[in-house]
């Protein structure tokens, strides 16, 4: 009995805890000599959150993101994300290092769903790389498949890593 | 455990489809205007539902809590798996309502706000349920009887602490179906969704009942310490949705 209450009791320490937000991960990494050149990443968010978010963003409502636009959306949705680290974890042999630090947002509106871009700079050692992709609180899930991946210059593999109460997709580099 | 795991990422690959496959149906209502493609949303909606509260979340636990510590009938776990699922969408529907016509710009902050503050007040409410119910337990052994009355007002704090939280994920139906001007189809999918929802709750009181009615013959003579336990458990979980909620 004593065991049913503590698999409950784990059970519930998520009790607010799953995914209401779906966004699509869409990295896209240059490697060339075995170094990352270009890291950047493209996040296609679900259409439901999308619609409450085109209300906020484009206030003009003429369906595109002007530099005022992108600059509120930043400002109060994407920059807040630091907090969770964008949902975004690198490591470099197995060790995790500073959270990232995106460069040249930008939002636009694709087929009435948002996208964010971003990039992060630095050279990393693709045999010594990977990343996380994933939200501890488990309120967003973030969607990583094959065929969002736009690698030149490596291979890549993708893992589902269980984190106990919320799940990370893993994307690994291979020369 | 690795069972458990590969069921709640079933669950999330679920909750994805769906998410996707209710957005476009609502879509192709606002643009076609069809009955059919109505009655697919709330269809979508209803599934959505069971698969959304399946996960972890959405009062079960507390649920669990109370019917593995509480005397019950399976009727008692439908009952209060509705309940819980009905004040969860009504809840939703309020703020979802009441923060778009009351305050239209700036919503979504709103929403986050109200988010939290009803999540520190759940979990202030489940604590206090939790005291009611050791307070009872201790009565009931001082007095050697049942009584029924507070039994039945306890079941109604549990389903109201768990349910007073709005569903994040009625409150993005509702919004979608609002921002498509779908107003009338915002409710009545809030409304599936919440159908769906309680059944998935009540199938977690009915196990829990089944769990407390197994265990019911040898400790039948000590009830009061398992609702005792019982209490404790859901005031420790109160104290950590409260922690959670700052």
């Amino acid at each position: 009995m004593f065991k049913v209450f503590v698999f409950l009791f784990l059970f519930s320490s998520t009790l607010f805890s799953h995914p209401h937000t779906f966004i699509d991960v869409y990295p896209s990494i240059k490697v060339k000599d075995g170094k990352t050149t270009e890291i950047s990443f493209k996040w296609k968010l679900d259409e439901m959150t999308s619609s409450m978010l085109i209300y906020e963003f484009d206030q003009n409502g003429d369906g595109e993101i002007d530099s005022q636009e992108n600059y509120y959306a930043y400002k109060n949705y994407f920059a807040v994300l630091e907090e969770v680290s964008y949902y975004t974890e690198l490591l470099l042999d197995e060790v995790l290092q500073e959270p990232i630090v995106p460069k040249n947002f930008k939002v636009t509106i694709e087929n009435n769903r948002v996208c964010y871009f971003f990039k992060i700079e630095g050279s990393y050692n693709v045999k010594k790389l990977s990343m996380e992709f994933g939200d501890r609180d488990f309120f967003v899930a973030m969607v990583l498949k094959p065929e969002f991946l736009n690698i030149t210059g490596a291979k890549a593999k993708i893992d589902d890593i269980d984190r106990d109460f919320y799940f990370v997709h893993r994307l690994e580099l291979k020369e | 455990m690795q069972l458990y795991s590969e069921f709640l990422k079933q669950l999330v690959s679920w909750q994805y489809q769906l998410n996707n496959y209710i957005s476009s149906t609502i879509r192709s209502v606002n643009d076609e205007n069809s009955l059919s493609a109505s009655f697919l949303v709330l269809l979508i909606a209803f599934l959505y539902g069971v698969v959304h509260a399946a996960g972890p979340g959405h009062g079960k636990a507390l649920v669990a809590f109370y019917f593995t510590s509480n005397k019950s009938d399976y009727k008692k776990a439908f009952k209060m798996g509705y309940m819980i699922s009905i004040i969860h969408a009504l809840s939703a529907l309020v703020f979802t309502f009441g923060i778009f016509f009351i305050l239209k710009t700036m919503f979504r902050k709103n929403f986050n706000e109200f988010s939290q503050m009803t999540m520190q007040i759940s979990a202030v409410m489940i604590m206090l349920v939790a005291i009611y119910i050791i307070y009872h337990a201790i009565k009931d052994k001082n007095a050697k009887e049942k009584d029924e009355t507070p039994k039945n007002k306890s079941e109604v704090a549990v389903a109201f602490s768990a349910g007073v939280v709005p569903c994040p994920g009625v409150m993005t139906i509702v919004l979608f179906c609002i921002v498509l001007g779908q107003y009338l189809l915002g409710v009545l999918a809030a409304l599936m969704m919440s159908i769906g929802m309680g059944l998935t709750i009540s199938i977690a009181g009915i196990i829990s009942i089944a769990i407390n009615k197994k265990a019911g013959g040898f400790l039948d003579s000590k009830a009061y310490i398992l609702e005792i336990f019982g209490g404790v458990l859901i005031f420790l979980l109160g104290l950590f949705l409260l922690s959670a909620a700052f």
